[in-house]
């Protein structure tokens, strides 16, 4: 394991640097001033760099269906490979996985191409959907990233696809062991879920703000908080959700809104997005993205398991993606989530090419029209910040969900 | 005359299918081959249509799918993506198939036969399947379909999920898979499986993929013999009739066909000066077109590495589940469409390039297939290793609409330029 220094709270003289040029507002929440600097620094943060420059090695996984936790309690630290999280150009994704691939893979290629993950000593992959499965095999033509590891992700729940889920996780575990040369031992792995799942509980406190009549915290501020939950050590993030969320509890702070929205669909991280819709009166207080619900929402229960067998359940079992069959354990899911936090509609994102969000669409608009839940979908592109045409749908759905309030 | 006012879609591809079989008879210079061909589909629709009248199941089934399974339980499988093309191709009616698709609620982006087998269903232009049954071989579109199918038709349905490596886990996974599947058609059907039947099958897939290799060696001779409008009989052969007497008939009559040819030193073209290497799929609904402008420019494609060159690998009939699932990992598709992409893989393209002394190559960028596009600039990059230029062309295989003869010529013009000028 790899030790994490708690910075105090002086650290956030650090902010006061970046503030103007960050175009950071007056939050009072300096925590989550924090959580932005280390969002814009990033791929290279300096949380990341530091350990880098201690030794430490840094991997790169793409895809919730990783298991963090074995690649944490090898000593190694995880972090998320996202692309440009903004608006951008993509030439060199284009020109080496095609147009066709989604906007999300090309985004995070280009990255790769251009040596903005230059630090990794290794990346992690599933099976999870075409766009992955080929930007692994690409990233490992190209980049050639030291170490690499694809692991076969089944579709299904049953306890056969647990069990050859299992032995991919054995086998990813085996893979580091005999690359590392150590041994990874259940208590490191015990130790690694008690981080995650400490993480996991914290952002679980975090969403319980947002389902407040007034909640204490918006969707964009939500994003930037799950932003840097991927880009640093997942004790230090700990440690600073932990305040924020303090900080949180004495803000007097209150969102007030014309609708509760709930965002689903394809990998989206980029908090200018939501933002787009919060300048319009619309709230996101929840949201279905594997960026957000879908990443922290579901603990590694240990009952009766052995820590192995535990986070390879947690991984199959988490909050499915569309990738899943059959679909209904997602829509069942999200109605719930409908429910929890009484949303007044759903905007559906859903990046071009993105086949498993896009299969999913009219059953899951079916079933939200059923508990009487209007949807709006969007076809988008990674990184896309909402302006333009979508900025003018929003504004109408929003008028819509206020006609059927009244 | 629209979808929904014919009596029967299937009915009208068995005239259609029928039609052509007797048109390539009336004709002496026509190839015994192609007239089997459309003898073949003409009878795969027929069995469709007549299946609920003999008592049959009627299994709705995605591609890549080991129909070897149903065959051997006498279920009749409809193959829906094929159905979807074949509708496109021969009764022209795609426009309405990938309107109700769109208005199902499936975007642009979904690959056009897919929309396609939505609208087909939303149509009801098909008879009424008992099951369903889908798999993630060989994409996200696959694993995705099933669910729509099931509730257009209220059918009950089966997904097989087919592991991404081979590892001894992932396919006795696929083998326990499969084995399910047994078991959910037995009930469906109140039929048991005849596993010696099964058997049977796999031997017949043995030769089956015995006589794809030789069409291959074939292939490499100079001039070679085989014209790209045998594309699409090559891979309907494959993926309606697996391991079935119909597909060792055809492919051993194309096979003897081929081989008179190159004994009397006869090509696919009258005057052969290029040799093209194709890549993916191209229209289809161009594709006389297309064997006319090859015959003109005296260009002809005799390799398709990632689609009918099927790799070493014999199937053991004494166990005949696990050579299904083996085969599954076999198919030449899996590496381009699904993945890993190794360096095996490349290797194997540029191997193709030299045992076929290929000049260059085309690959049709379907933009409906994301990750077969994905290797559009890696093999590229591997073919030049080898001097093969490689030209790429973005399509549709379903959607006339997307490309014209016209936009094809100007493209492939440039293209036979360039190699005249090397």
């Amino acid at each position: 394991m790899y030790s994490v220094k708690i910075p105090s709270i002086t650290r956030y003289q650090i902010v006061g640097c970046y503030r103007g040029r960050l175009n950071i507002r007056d939050t009072k929440l300096p925590t989550l001033d924090h959580f932005r600097v280390v969002n814009h620094a990033f791929p290279k943060t300096k949380e990341i760099m530091d350990l880098k420059r201690q030794g430490k090695m840094i991997f790169g996984w793409l895809c919730t269906y990783v298991p963090e936790e074995i690649i944490h309690a090898a000593g190694i630290l995880p972090v998320r490979i996202t692309g440009y999280s903004r608006e951008m150009e993509l030439e060199d994704g284009n020109a080496y996985l095609y147009v066709n691939n989604c906007s999300f893979s090309r985004s995070c290629l280009q990255m790769g191409l251009r040596g903005e993950y230059d630090y990794l000593d290794g990346v992690v992959a599933g099976s999870t959907c075409d766009g992955a499965r080929r930007l692994f095999d690409l990233w490992l033509h190209y980049i050639k990233t030291p170490f690499h590891h694809i692991l076969t992700v089944p579709r299904k729940y049953t306890e056969r696809a647990h069990g050859l889920y299992y032995e991919q996780v054995g086998m990813f575990k085996q893979h580091l062991e005999q690359y590392l040369n150590i041994k990874i031992t259940d208590a490191a792995l015990l130790q690694s879920i008690e981080v995650y799942n400490e993480s996991r509980d914290l952002l679980k406190k975090l969403y319980e703000l947002r389902k407040l009549d007034k909640p204490l915290i918006t969707g964009t501020e939500t994003m930037e908080v799950l932003n840097a939950s991927f880009r640093m050590p997942k004790e230090l993030f700990n440690h600073y959700l932990r305040q924020l969320l303090a900080e949180l509890a004495i803000s007097g702070r209150a969102c007030p809104s014309r609708a509760r929205l709930m965002v689903t669909g394809s990998v989206m991280n980029n908090p200018e997005f939501i933002q787009s819709i919060e300048e319009l009166g619309g709230l996101v207080v929840t949201d279905e993205l594997c960026t957000s619900t879908r990443y922290w929402s579901d603990p590694v229960v240990l009952d009766g398991w052995s820590p192995l067998e535990a986070i390879s359940r947690r991984y199959l079992s988490n909050f499915p993606c569309a990738r899943m069959v059959p679909s209904d354990g997602r829509f069942e899911r999200i109605l719930q989530l409908a429910r929890e936090y009484r949303i007044d509609g759903v905007i559906s994102q859903i990046i071009r090419y993105c086949v498993p969000y896009a299969h999913d669409l009219p059953l899951m608009t079916e079933k939200l029209r059923q508990i009487n839940i209007p949807t709006l979908a969007l076809d988008v592109e990674y990184g896309t910040s909402g302006s333009g045409q979508i900025r003018t749908r929003v504004q109408a759905f929003l008028e819509m969900l206020e006609t059927r309030k009244k | 005359m629209t979808i929904a006012e014919h009596e029967s879609e299937v009915d009208l591809l068995i005239r259609t299918f029928r039609m052509m079989a007797r048109m390539n008879r009336a004709q002496p210079e026509a190839r015994p081959s192609e007239t089997l061909y459309y003898q073949m589909l003409a009878e795969y629709y027929n069995r469709i249509r007549n299946a609920r009248q003999v008592g049959k199941l009627l299994a709705a089934h995605t591609v890549f799918f080991p129909t070897e399974i149903l065959y051997a339980m006498d279920i009749i499988p409809m193959h829906t993506e094929m159905t979807t093309w074949l509708t496109a191709l021969f009764l022209r009616e795609q426009a309405e198939l990938l309107a109700k698709g769109a208005e199902l609620g499936l975007a642009p982006e979904i690959c056009s036969p897919h929309r396609g087998v939505a609208g087909i269903f939303g149509l009801k232009a098909i008879p009424h399947p008992d099951v369903i049954l889908w798999s993630n071989l060989i994409c996200d579109n696959t694993a995705k379909s099933g669910e729509l199918m099931m509730e257009l038709s209220h059918s009950p349905g089966f997904f097989v999920d087919n592991p991404f490596q081979n590892s001894p886990g992932e396919i006795s996974y696929l083998v326990d898979e499969l084995k399910d599947m047994v078991h959910f058609l037995e009930e469906k059907s109140g039929r048991k499986m005849d596993w010696n039947r099964l058997s049977e099958m796999v031997i017949h897939a043995n030769q089956e993929i015995e006589l794809y290799q030789e069409i291959c060696a074939l292939r490499k001779a100079v001039p070679s013999p085989m014209s790209i409008s045998n594309y699409l009989e090559l891979l309907s052969a494959d993926y309606l009739f697996p391991g079935q007497p119909e597909a060792i008939k055809y492919l051993t009559q194309l096979r003897d066909e081929l081989k008179i040819m190159v004994e009397r030193g006869k090509g696919a073209v009258s005057h052969e000066r290029f040799r093209l290497m194709t890549l993916f799929v191209p229209p289809m609904h161009l594709i006389n077109y297309l064997a006319r402008f090859f015959e003109e420019q005296g260009a002809v494609s005799v390799v398709e590495p990632l689609f009918t060159c099927w790799p070493e690998g014999e199937l053991d009939p004494s166990r005949p589940l696990q050579s299904v699932a083996m085969k599954s990992f076999l198919i030449p598709e899996r590496r381009s469409m699904y993945g890993p992409l190794g360096e095996q893989a490349l290797q194997d393209i540029i191997d193709s390039a030299q045992q076929y002394k290929i000049d260059g190559a085309i690959y049709w960028a379907f933009m409906g297939c994301r990750q077969s596009c994905a290797t559009v600039r890696v093999i590229k990059e591997a073919l030049s290793e080898v001097d093969v230029p490689m030209f790429t062309i973005d399509c549709d295989i379903v959607d006339p609409t997307v490309n014209s003869e016209e936009e094809i010529r100007d493209k492939l013009t440039q293209f036979i330029e360039m190699l005249e000028d090397r």
